[in-house]
Formats: structure tokens, C-alpha cells, sequence
């Protein structure tokens, strides 16, 4: 049976349709090298904040503490996390061989997603607005540059999902369709992995 | 492209494959439900007039778990073949703590050299 053969029945889906090709395969060896190099990227901007946490240059600067507001932090949280268990749900249908279930839960991660972003970037319009900027301080700096790259990565998640439904919508599933949605799904659970440890250390430890 | 080799499943085959599933989702739904109340619990805590010498570690702590409930059930790291995801996983890490570590070490706690 060809890589690229659509809508299988499912008694010939394969177990784990994601590595049943050596593309597949490479796929997901080749993402998990990516992430550990991603652990590696946002383990650099976590040691660069939590040096420069609260380091202003006068007393007019807002402090953490005087910053961040938790009930915001925690709406985020949990549409991260719920986005994170969407897209196992998407990933539990494509193992079933369900191509419209699938592209529903992807959907409805997207969805999730582009709500987190949004808050976020409320949040740093309402930072700005205090004066607060990338500029001021260089706690400013720290700050923006480990989330906004922690929202970065969520704009290119968005961008990537996106894409993903629309480029399948009208082809169905395959082996080859299943890989590229299965490696989405793991860097989505990876942007959630991040966030985990940014509102701990950065909104929680921060309002302490 | 490579060929995959797929035999064709008896009906009773792709029944057991699909209980099998339905059992690894309510796993995922349980380990969900503890992210969720391990984020709760860390908000209140941080919330909390709790001392912060007492609040660090736990709230630390609950990241991790939530971090490994993470690996391992949603992305599928307790299955077979993810030896080498591990490893990676665990040298990134390696490094990540390292850095904070020698960071915090240098900036806030380590005396200067005299």
C-alpha cells in the first residue's frame, strides 16, 4: 500500500499510523531533537529573567510583584492546558482512523490558542501602558523576551495547525497526513510544557 | 516513498485496539484532571498569606509533575520506542537546569570573588 494512499478503511489503519513510514518515523525521531534543543532555548531566557528579575534602574519602575495579576495568569493557564487536551483528542482520533473528528479537535485547539494569544496580548498593551516596556528596564527586557518568545512559538503553532486543516480539509487522511499532524500536536504539548514553568516561576514566584 | 506494511485486521482485532484507546484517553482525562488541580492549588498558594520559604518549593515541585504527567501521557512518552525522546528530553533538562542554577548561583547568591 502506497504512503500516500487516502481515507484507508480502517482494518488496514495501521497501529500508529504517525510511524508507519520511515518518513514518519524520521519525523518524530528528528521533532524530538528539535524540542530538546527548544528545553535548551527557553532554558537560557528562564536563567536570563530570573537574574534580572526586578532590575530597575529608579524607583519609579513597577516591580513584579506590583505587576502581574494572577486571576489573568490563570485564565491563561487554563486555556493553554485545555488546548494541550484537545489536540490528544485530535490525536486519539487519527489512531481511530476519524478524519473529521480530528480536524474538529484541531480546530477547536486553534481556537484555544488564538484565545491565549489574545489575553497575552492584552496583558502586554496593559504593561506598556504602565510603563513597562522592553526598553525600560532590564527586567523589561528579560521579561518580554521569554514570553514573547513563548508567544511567538504559539503564533507559529497557530500558523502550522491552521495550515494543517486547510491543506487536508478536502484530501482526507493517510499515513502521510497522520505524521504531520502527530508532530503538531507534540510541539503543541511542548509550548504547554514551557508555559507550566513560566506561570510558576515567572507569575507565581513573581507575586510572591 | 517507503511502503508501509499494514496486514488487514480482523474485526475483533480493531475492536480490542479501539478499547485499548478509549482506556489510554481516560488515562489522559485523569492526568488532566491532576494538572488542573495541581494548577488550582499552586494559584491558591501563591495566593495565600503562606510563607514564601514555604511556597517556593511546593509550587516548584507541582510544575514538575505536571510536566512529567505531561511527557508521559499526552505525549505519549510511557509507550514503547521512546527511549531516544527520553534521552534528549533528559540532557535538554540537564542543560536547562544547569543554566538556572549557575545563573541564580552568580547573580543572587555567590559571594564575589576577593
Amino acid at each position: 500500500m502506497a504512503n500516500m494512499e487516502y481515507n484507508v478503511p480502517s482494518e488496514r489503519w495501521p497501529v500508529h499510523p504517525e510511524t508507519a513510514t520511515a518518513e514518519g518515523k524520521n519525523k518524530f525521531v528528528g521533532f524530538w531533537i528539535f524540542l530538546a534543543g527548544e528545553t535548551v532555548l527557553f532554558a537560557s531566557l528562564f536563567a536570563t529573567y530570573l537574574a534580572l528579575k526586578d532590575s530597575v534602574p529608579s524607583d519609579d519602575h513597577l516591580l513584579a510583584a506590583e505587576l502581574f495579576h494572577l486571576p489573568l495568569a490563570f485564565v491563561m493557564t487554563m486555556l493553554l492546558l485545555t488546548s494541550s487536551l484537545t489536540s490528544v483528542y485530535a490525536i486519539y482520533h487519527m489512531r481511530n482512523n476519524n478524519f473529521q473528528k480530528m480536524q474538529l479537535w484541531l480546530g477547536i485547539t486553534a481556537l484555544l490558542g488564538a484565545g491565549f494569544l489574545a489575553l497575552e496580548i492584552y496583558e502586554f498593551v496593559e504593561y506598556v501602558g504602565l510603563g513597562h516596556t522592553f526598553r525600560s528596564s532590564a527586567f523589561g527586557s528579560a521579561f518580554y523576551f521569554l514570553i514573547g518568545t513563548h508567544g511567538f512559538h504559539v503564533i507559529v503553532g497557530l500558523i502550522w495547525v491552521t495550515l494543517l486543516i486547510l491543506r487536508n480539509a478536502n484530501r482526507g487522511m493517510s499515513v502521510y497526513t497522520a505524521a504531520k499532524v502527530n508532530t503538531f500536536a507534540l510541539y503543541w504539548h511542548f509550548i504547554d510544557v514551557v508555559w507550566v514553568f513560566i506561570f510558576t516561576i515567572v507569575y507565581l514566584l513573581g507575586v510572591l | 516513498m517507503a511502503e508501509m506494511n499494514q496486514e488487514v485486521m480482523t474485526k475483533s482485532q480493531l475492536e480490542y485496539l479501539r478499547n485499548q484507546r478509549t482506556k489510554e484517553m481516560r488515562h489522559q482525562l485523569v492526568s488532566f484532571g491532576l494538572m488542573i488541580f495541581l494548577t488550582f492549588m499552586a494559584f491558591i498558594l501563591a495566593a495565600s498569606d503562606v510563607p514564601a520559604q514555604f511556597t517556593i518549593p511546593i509550587v516548584l515541585g507541582f510544575a514538575f509533575i505536571q510536566v512529567i504527567l505531561q511527557f508521559f501521557y499526552f505525549m505519549h512518552m510511557k509507550d514503547n520506542g521512546h527511549d531516544f525522546a527520553k534521552l534528549l528530553i533528559m540532557t535538554g533538562m540537564y542543560f536547562a537546569i544547569a543554566f538556572v542554577v549557575c545563573m541564580i548561583y552568580i547573580v543572587w547568591i555567590g559571594a564575589p570573588i576577593e
